[in-house]
């Protein structure tokens, strides 16, 4: 796995954008990632959909080696950690998440997170709230006009077209604008919206060895 | 009926006296004739032969493939009934069925059932359903060319066995127009070791076929672009005629025509109408009825009125564009004059002046009477789980006994025993012996074997998605204000903004919203876009092909009868000037440069899905020399290779490119590049059950099981290469979508031709309809960020 990353500087604060679906901002040694999407695999075979869960491991792989490269305190997850409640993929996700307990794990709900006192306890959890604020930094799962400061979000998992006379391809990307940072989906059993994204924004396409700016 | 003073066919009598002696069989006969009447009277005649053997319930269960036809042909049959005294009662069961009547149906039989395949196949879904089926004795299946070439023709196959369980005596009845495979369409049909026989119909229709000339002739023909200038030409035919059928190949030209014909004359609004699939049913119905009663002058449609009843006042029909093959257009032209000694008239309307080319070929291949074949499907792994998910939710099976009957099918003869062993672990634990799926749900195993659905939710998710026809996601069009309108396609909304037009069921409409899977609409004025749909582009036949090739040869030089070359001459003359007109024996390759970019053209005439696979296989050779990236186009004619880099061919090396040697392990390589196995996946991943499709209205609640089959595939393909539907997939891919056999045929000729290399720095007359009318793909030997970033140069290059 290669990681390949790219500094960008928002509100005088320098946060790192890799290819490889996470965030990490170096002041609060906190990673930054969303829509994670545990359990949809098990969602799946549960209503008759024979897959299996290799794909969530494989996110959770790339997931453990963004942790040894960057070393964070913090993990922050802006919504949909879950994909649809309690189910075994859940189970091995906090066996995995059992394994850095000096981490401090931070939830903010997405649409997807319906979480019972018995789940949280479960994911060991050390903050779930709907919004969270660090600095003047806001984490919030979707995008809204009532706060004023710089948001970071997810739940769009924006894509982006690039298109040339012969072809066009679409890739996962970051998205910043004056007031939001777009995060991409983590999981890769996601689609790509490439419709509903911010206006005017910057956009930060990449693939499995490389990161670039638009 | 004799004393309606009619005397029966000569086929007719046949199939009565067969029946009457214990066959099974097929009927070939054109449309029209009373081929209903042939297998339908049989059995009436039969019983009153022999009343002691019949007791009360279901007789006969007759398959059409279209909905729309259940209810005349039960109309039909219920007064040929009631003529002979018999009180017999026939019964449609569809999904246009109301729940009413459904119920009435599974409490009390009707003598027949005219039902389609997906109904018959709910109906083996049903709990305790071997009691429908005990005074059975026969099933027919009507219009079996149209299911045979498709899954749905497999659907009817494993409805058959599974009847074939209950009534070991059953008696298997198709009917049929004439296809060039006959014998293999009965023995798909009936493979069983019992009596059968074909019977064909001597009467054959006479046909006219009349090309609808332009004006001039245009020098580069532009796809479409014909329209436009021939509704004036096309407004006589229809006043002159009493009923008028237009046909055109895709929902999209039959909206736009509609709107030509009532822009060149607007005395028709309110009597023409527009009819295709995306059209709200009641509204087809009454389109239906009108045209039936006579009181529309003409109806522009697509495929959606090829088969069905018979309008009696249509006595003209017009092709718009290319029938695409030799059966279709016969199909076609005999919707019209429809009895069995009047002569069909069809008139053919180019949409680009080379299709007159076709016009000629086509009448060549009527006067020939060469018919496609139609071949049958077979190993369709998705349709067998499906038809296996259906059976378990209704009574379950046993595994045993069903495969003994499974392997009898046609299309599975050539099933493993291992496949087969894939297929119960896929149903039952969800992935191969040695890899359990946790909490994975779908067939349960009882104590006694048995094979059965116990979750509830499970079984109604089936029963909603059950069907082999895929489709993209639709949405309905309603007006904000109320009223319902059609469907379009998620895919075509998706690149509409919001306040842009659209034309639907001949109405320009305006965006408002789009909420729950509903667009909703403000009528409105002005210039609109004709949706788009992702089906519906057929290919042509390779018969077709080898007549066009024939014509072409020799246009230059036509016969005192063959008009639409005659008028063609001019375009032809500049053809041959710029580059060449092709011999039979001759291969045109044409490497145009403009300022865009590089253009290679190669013209082999057979058909858009041959050519797709040949384009790649050609990017494939070219770009194991240079890395270059290519995308591509093709049309029936013949398909193109662009770069924005210059393309390293030659006279020296060309035959390397069109060589035989390697042929198929290159096609493999290219292939997999171009991700044909994906886009077959769709399908199957959605009647396997493996992507649940959005129906309009009932998308809700199955909103966290929503994912693209595309991604499916992309884990099963990392994670489970061997996985039975991956395969399958692939397999479809040669046998569909490849026609391995039609390719080796046209390299092996193209080999024996002479193969003619020209340059031109502009576009020739052959070439620029593929580069108009373009269905593209691309394929690189690139590498993805070497070609991201040479794009994202170019991009700040034309900022």
């Amino acid at each position: 796995m290669n990681i390949s990353t790219k500094n960008i500087k928002i509100q005088n604060e320098i946060f790192t954008l890799t290819n490889q679906r996470a965030a990490f901002w170096k002041k609060e040694k906190a990673l930054i990632l969303s829509d994670l999407h545990i359990g949809k695999t098990a969602h799946f075979r549960k209503n008759g959909i024979a897959l299996a869960n290799h794909i969530m491991k494989s996110d959770l792989e790339r997931l453990s080696v963004l942790i040894e490269y960057f070393q964070p305190e913090k993990f922050i997850v802006v919504g949909d950690l879950l994909h649809a409640g309690d189910n075994s993929d859940v189970d091995e996700f906090c066996s995995w998440r059992n394994q850095y307990p000096d981490l401090q794990f931070y939830l903010i709900e997405g649409n997807h997170d319906k979480i019972s006192k018995n789940l949280e306890s479960k994911l060991c959890l050390n903050f779930k709230a709907e919004l969270l604020e660090i600095d003047n930094f806001i984490f919030i799962h979707d995008f809204t006009k009532d706060e004023l400061k710089f948001q970071i979000t997810g739940h769009i998992h924006p894509g982006f077209v690039i298109n040339s006379s012969v072809k066009n391809i679409k890739l996962p990307c970051f998205v910043v604008t004056e007031n939001q940072l777009l995060l991409p989906a983590f999981s890769e059993f996601t689609g790509l919206d490439t419709k509903n994204l911010p206006k005017k924004g910057r956009f930060y396409i990449f693939t499995d060895s490389e990161i670039y700016e638009i | 009926m004799a004393d309606k003073g009619i005397s029966p066919f000569k086929f007719q009598v046949d199939t009565w006296q067969k029946f009457e002696n214990g066959y099974s069989g097929m009927v070939v006969a054109p449309t029209g004739f009373g081929k209903t009447f042939s297998v339908f009277l049989a059995l009436i005649t039969n019983f009153l032969n022999h009343p002691e053997k019949y007791k009360k319930g279901l007789q006969m269960i007759w398959i059409t493939p279209l909905r729309s036809l259940s209810k005349d042909i039960a109309k039909a049959m219920q007064e040929a009934m009631q003529e002979v005294g018999l009180d017999w009662v026939v019964g449609v069961r569809n999904g246009d069925t109301d729940p009413k009547v459904r119920q009435q149906q599974v409490k009390n039989m009707p003598e027949i059932l005219v039902v389609t395949p997906e109904s018959l196949h709910l109906l083996l879904g049903q709990k305790d359903h071997a009691r429908f089926f005990k005074e059975m004795k026969t099933i027919v299946v009507d219009e079996w060319h149209e299911l045979l070439g498709s899954k749905r023709g497999v659907m009817v196959e494993l409805g058959i066995s599974q009847l074939t369980k209950y009534v070991p005596k059953l008696k298997i009845w198709g009917i049929t127009a004439t296809i060039g495979n006959l014998d293999d369409a009965m023995e798909v049909l009936i493979p069983y070791d019992i009596k059968k026989t074909k019977i064909t119909a001597k009467e054959h229709k006479k046909i006219d076929i009349l090309p609808v000339f332009p004006d001039e002739v245009e020098i580069l023909p532009w796809a479409g672009h014909l329209g436009a200038k021939l509704a004036d030409k096309i407004v006589p035919i229809i006043l002159d005629s009493k009923s008028t059928i237009v046909f055109t190949n895709t929902r999209s030209q039959s909206e736009m025509w509609y709107q030509l014909l009532l822009n060149a004359y607007p005395d028709f609004a309110g009597q023409i109408a527009i009819h295709h699939s995306s059209i709200d049913a009641h509204l087809r119905i009454w389109i239906e009825e009108n045209l039936s009663s006579g009181k529309l002058k003409a109806v522009v449609s697509t495929s959606s009125l090829d088969l069905g009843i018979d309008f009696k006042p249509v006595d003209t029909v017009i092709q718009v564009g290319s029938a695409k093959g030799v059966a279709r257009f016969l199909q076609r032209a005999g919707r019209s004059g429809h009895s069995p000694f009047e002569t069909s008239k069809i008139y053919c309307v180019p949409t680009h002046s080379l299709e007159l080319i076709e016009v000629a070929a086509l009448k060549e291949a009527v006067k020939q009477k060469v018919i496609e074949p139609r071949d049958p499907q077979v190993l369709c792994f998705d349709v067998l789980v499906q038809f296996l998910m259906t059976l378990a939710i209704g009574d379950g099976f046993y595994p045993k006994e069903t495969h003994e009957r499974i392997k009898k099918v046609y299309a599975f003869q050539e099933m493993t025993d291992e496949e087969w062993k894939d297929i119960l672990d896929f149903l039952t634990i969800g992935g191969s012996v040695l890899k359990n799926y946790e909490e994975f749900h779908k067939i349960v195993i009882m104590d006694d074997g048995l094979y059965k659905v116990t979750s509830r939710k499970i079984a109604m998710l089936h029963r909603m998605n059950m069907g082999v026809i895929v489709s993209d996601a639709m949405l309905k069009v309603k007006f904000i204000s109320g009223g319902y309108i059609g469907m379009v396609e998620e895919y075509f909304i998706s690149k509409l903004k919001k306040d842009e037009k659209f034309i639907l069921a001949g109405r320009v409409l305006e965006v408002a919203m789009i909420k729950d899977m509903t667009v909703y609409v403000r009528a409105a004025k002005g210039k609109a876009f004709a949706p788009s749909y992702l089906g519906g582009r057929l290919p042509l036949s390779a018969n077709l092909g080898h007549f066009l090739r024939e014509k072409l040869s020799g246009a230059l030089d036509p016969k005192a009868s063959e008009k639409e070359l005659k008028f063609l001459h001019p375009l032809l003359i500049n053809q041959e000037k710029n580059s060449h007109i092709p011999k039979e024996d001759e291969f045109l390759v044409e490497l145009i440069k403009n300022r865009e970019g590089y253009h290679l053209f190669m013209y082999p005439f057979e058909g858009r899905l041959v050519h797709e696979v040949m384009a790649a296989l050609i990017a494939y050779r070219l770009s194991k020399w240079a890395p270059i990236s290519f995308s591509m186009a093709m049309n029936d004619y013949g398909f193109e290779l662009f770069s924005d880099k210059e393309i390293p061919l030659n006279e020296e090396n060309l035959d390397k490119i069109l060589t035989r040697e390697n042929l198929m392990t290159d096609v493999i390589s290219s292939i997999n590049s171009a991700e044909m196995a994906r886009r077959k996946f769709r399908d199957i991943a959605v009647i396997s059950g493996m992507v649940i499709q959005n129906y309009a209205g009932k998308q809700r609640s199955n909103k966290s099981l929503q994912s693209s089959a595309g991604l499916i595939f992309k884990v099963l393909e990392d994670y489970n290469p061997n996985h039975f539907l991956v395969r399958q997939a692939y397999t479809e891919v040669f046998n569909v979508q490849l026609q391995e056999q039609r390719l080796m045929e046209a390299f092996k000729r193209i080999e024996k031709s002479k193969i003619i290399l020209k340059f031109s720095n502009t576009f020739t007359p052959l070439s620029f309809p593929i580069k108009v009318d373009s269905l593209r793909q691309t394929l690189s030997s690139e590498g993805l960020d070497a070609r991201i970033r040479r794009m994202l140069e170019q991009a700040r290059k034309y900022k």
